[in-house]
């Protein structure tokens, strides 16, 4: 039981097997005489799922950390710059029904909760344009920042769009090359145990059998270890979140040179809503919705009508349309005895808040600083894991679900279906009831490092109309807030004109990016 | 946009260039580019930095004038009040052209003349051509210092290649007091990171030789003496105000 733990066995070449192999990595050092090793095995028969295309703010760090070029990553992955994501027809589905949800905070958010101000200017101004300068270059599809800014550096938080199967290829090159991960190329045939029930080992068809002390499961949906070989079971998230199909589909642009977005756009529609997703290259569309609501053939009219408003009809019509399955849930575990599931072996979520990959990077990040030294202290790390990922998913649910909930669409029994209290988490239908008289702000993180944090709930509430009441007797604070809103409302407006002037296209950036390249420094 | 022409002796026969130093003749500003074949004079009055290029982000070296937006320290009485003028401001109001020959197709500089410039006249300043169209020494020096601008350009950013290969380049923020008690604070200026080149390698010491780039960095290390006698000149201003 005391055995050290020195060797890291990653079943699985995607996005989340490559990236826990690069965080892994860049920490551990299995180049080093007394690194740990770390070997990644992936079958070569077995295609990649390119979830999440989208990232948070976060993957800036995290290949900072693994030592990659931010001008590589970009030119290699297809990568564009994402500043956050804008709703469309989410509320009431009327033309001007949009909102962001930005990356940058609302204007001085560590000291003052502007949403309590922007109540009584509610009828005048949008709360994302009152509060976040980054709405503004958002609307305008300018850059977060200039080819002078320093490489992972920005004037308005960023983080990317990106081609997951590229990504994969480049973090393999990257993880082979620089961080010492041996590659295996192989089929798993079988898995040996020892007789607590820890795995032993992999048997493959081409590189024999590889033991190691910590098996980490990135075999994607199908669950190869934590599942299929330890049993865990899958708990349904079916009944929160109701989406379990997708069509997927790739546009192309009208020129080389044509702009485009720098935030995710989601639309309503009747039965789920659409994905929009810009990469330089081409963008990538999808239709996520619940087949219990729909048919097919109504969601695939749906997404090609949604093509054709930017494309020929003809395109639009006979396009291929890629259809994905899915059951939206996650692993009542994550963490069993000597393995740990990341990625979509862990759970998987329709991807409204672009969350895939958040969680891969989180994952990893706590095994790499947990790592258990031995075997003997690992039970208690995979407890506080499982604790800690277990409260993230409950604050996916919460957030994602907010999004529906706060909807007054009434078009489909979907809608309807989504706003019945027997689908919302108690959690989120108390919050919400706190929220009715005072608005998110710091204390409402009730565990540190919450994924989403009360800006975040605050872009989302007010984008959809959310209203709060003000306290009926006067407070301090509120007192100096309202002396203080104007100034600030006019600094947002101040601090978006300033950085307007001074942005690129998102486009320009991306061909300077292409021939110059970001300086370090 | 600007209105550049070929350079020639007969459109441009009474050419002549007004050389007075001056704001209205668009000297008042900051720092200009700078290439390392005239370190070692522009070193002598000025401190020599790195700022990055807006337009594709890449670093360059600048002779600094003064510690804000149009401001030039060494203007004085429609003079410039220094040894040495840098090349891109002592060219002006001529600069690089490309001519493409007609049989090889081969591109080769020619002098080129901003025509829209405030320096061009026809009855003030130095004449450009000989009466029967020959080179007047004027032209003859310009022709020479674009020619070194011209060499200067690849050889700078080899130069700056090297820094940053040997990542010696850092952000720099000069913090300077002026007599009158006021701190001033610039931001945006890169220079070379002393300790590290104490600590290279030999190997890399006589790499950096070899193309001449070690002598120009201790040159740019030397220029930032010059930044007392730049804080000397702003606090004359202050006296004089």
């Amino acid at each position: 039981m005391n055995q050290l733990v020195k060797h890291i066995v990653i079943l699985g070449g995607g996005s989340a097997g490559w990236l826990t192999a690069g965080v892994l990595a860049a920490e551990h050092m299995p180049s080093d005489t007394n690194g740990i090793k770390i070997t990644l095995v992936e079958s070569p028969d077995i295609k990649t799922v390119g979830v999440g295309e989208g990232t948070w703010p976060s993957m800036r760090t995290t290949l900072q950390k693994m030592g990659v070029s931010e001008t590589d990553f970009i030119r290699c992955c297809d990568a564009a710059f994402k500043q956050g994501s804008k709703f469309a027809a989410w509320h009431t589905a009327d033309v001007e029904d949009a909102y962001y949800h930005p990356f940058s905070l609302p204007t001085e958010f560590t000291q003052h909760n502007l949403a309590m101000a922007w109540q009584q200017y509610r009828e005048r101004v949008r709360f994302d344009h009152a509060v976040s300068f980054q709405s503004h270059i958002c609307d305008r599809n300018l850059a977060p920042k200039q080819i002078a800014t320093p490489e992972y550096a920005y004037v308005a938080n960023y983080g990317y769009h990106l081609d997951a199967a590229k990504f994969a290829a480049f973090l393999t090159q990257h993880c082979t090359e620089k961080l010492g991960v041996k590659h295996i190329q192989a089929n798993v045939l079988d898995v040996k145990s020892h007789t607590n029930g820890d795995i032993a080992s992999l048997v493959t068809d081409a590189a024999g059998e590889i033991s190691g002390e910590l098996f980490i499961d990135c075999s994607g949906s199908r669950a190869r270890l934590l599942g299929e070989h330890l049993g865990i079971e899958n708990i349904s998230l079916q009944h929160y979140l109701f989406n379990n199909t997708a069509l997927a589909v790739h546009v192309p642009y009208h020129s080389e040179d044509e702009n485009f977005a720098s935030h995710t756009l989601s639309t309503a529609q009747r039965a789920g809503w659409i994905w929009d997703i810009a990469l330089p290259s081409r963008r990538g569309c999808g239709y996520v919705f619940s087949d219990e609501h729909t048919s097919l053939d109504d969601a695939e009219q749906t997404i090609r009508n949604y093509v054709a408003q930017s494309s020929s009809l003809d395109f639009a019509k006979h396009v291929d349309l890629k259809q994905i399955k899915f059951n939206p849930g996650h692993k009542r575990k994550f963490w069993q005895n000597n393995c740990v599931a990341v990625g979509m072996a862990a759970g998987f979520i329709e991807p409204l808040e672009a969350s895939a990959l958040v969680l891969v990077e989180l994952s990893a990040q706590m095994i790499s600083e947990q790592l258990p030294q031995n075997r003997q202290v690992m039970d208690i790390v995979a407890e506080r894991f499982n604790d800690k990922f277990s409260a993230r998913w409950q604050q996916i649910i919460d957030f994602l679900k907010v999004h529906y909930v706060l909807s007054k669409r009434d078009d489909s029994a979907y809608w309807l279906d989504n706003r019945d209290e027997s689908t919302i988490p108690q959690s989120l239908q108390d919050n919400l009831n706190l929220w009715r008289y005072q608005a998110p702000w710091h204390f409402d993180a009730i565990h540190t490092e919450s994924l989403f944090s009360s800006a975040s709930y605050q872009y989302v509430l007010y984008g959809m109309g959310f209203e709060t009441v003000s306290r009926t007797h006067k407070t301090q604070t509120q007192t100096k807030l309202m002396q203080q809103a104007e100034r600030l409302f006019a600094e947002t407006i101040q601090k978006s004109n300033q950085v307007i002037s001074q942005l690129p296209s998102n486009r320009q950036l991306n061909l300077k990016v292409q021939q110059y390249g970001f300086q370090k420094i | 946009m600007s209105n550049h022409a070929l350079l020639n002796n007969v459109d441009h026969k009474d050419l002549k260039i007004i050389r007075k130093r001056n704001a209205k003749m668009g000297d008042q500003v900051m720092f200009c580019m700078t290439f390392p074949v005239e370190f070692r004079s522009v070193q002598h009055d000025y401190p020599i930095f790195f700022r990055k290029d807006s337009q594709t982000g890449e670093f360059m070296p600048i002779a600094m004038f003064g510690f804000e937006q149009k401001e030039n320290l060494f203007l004085k009485d429609d003079k410039w009040d220094a040894g040495y003028i840098p090349l891109v401001m002592d060219r002006d109001p001529f600069l690089i052209g490309f001519q493409q020959d007609r049989e090889t197709g081969e591109k080769k500089p020619v002098i080129h003349i901003d025509m829209d410039s405030p320096r061009v006249s026809n009855d003030e300043g130095e004449p450009v051509f000989l009466e029967h169209g020959g080179q007047t020494a004027y032209l003859e020096k310009i022709s020479s210092m674009l020619q070194a601008i011209h060499a200067g350009q690849d050889h700078s950013k080899a130069f700056v290649q090297k820094l940053l290969q040997y990542e010696l380049l850092e952000p720099f923020t000069l913090e300077i007091e002026l007599n009158d008690g006021s701190q001033n604070q610039l931001v945006g200026f890169y220079t070379i990171h002393e300790e590290k080149v104490n600590a290279l390698s030999a190997e890399a010491l006589a790499d950096l030789h070899k193309d001449g780039f070690l002598q120009s960095i201790y040159m740019v290390l030397a220029s930032m003496s010059s930044i007392r006698d730049l804080i000397e000149r702003k606090n004359q201003t202050l006296v004089n105000k």
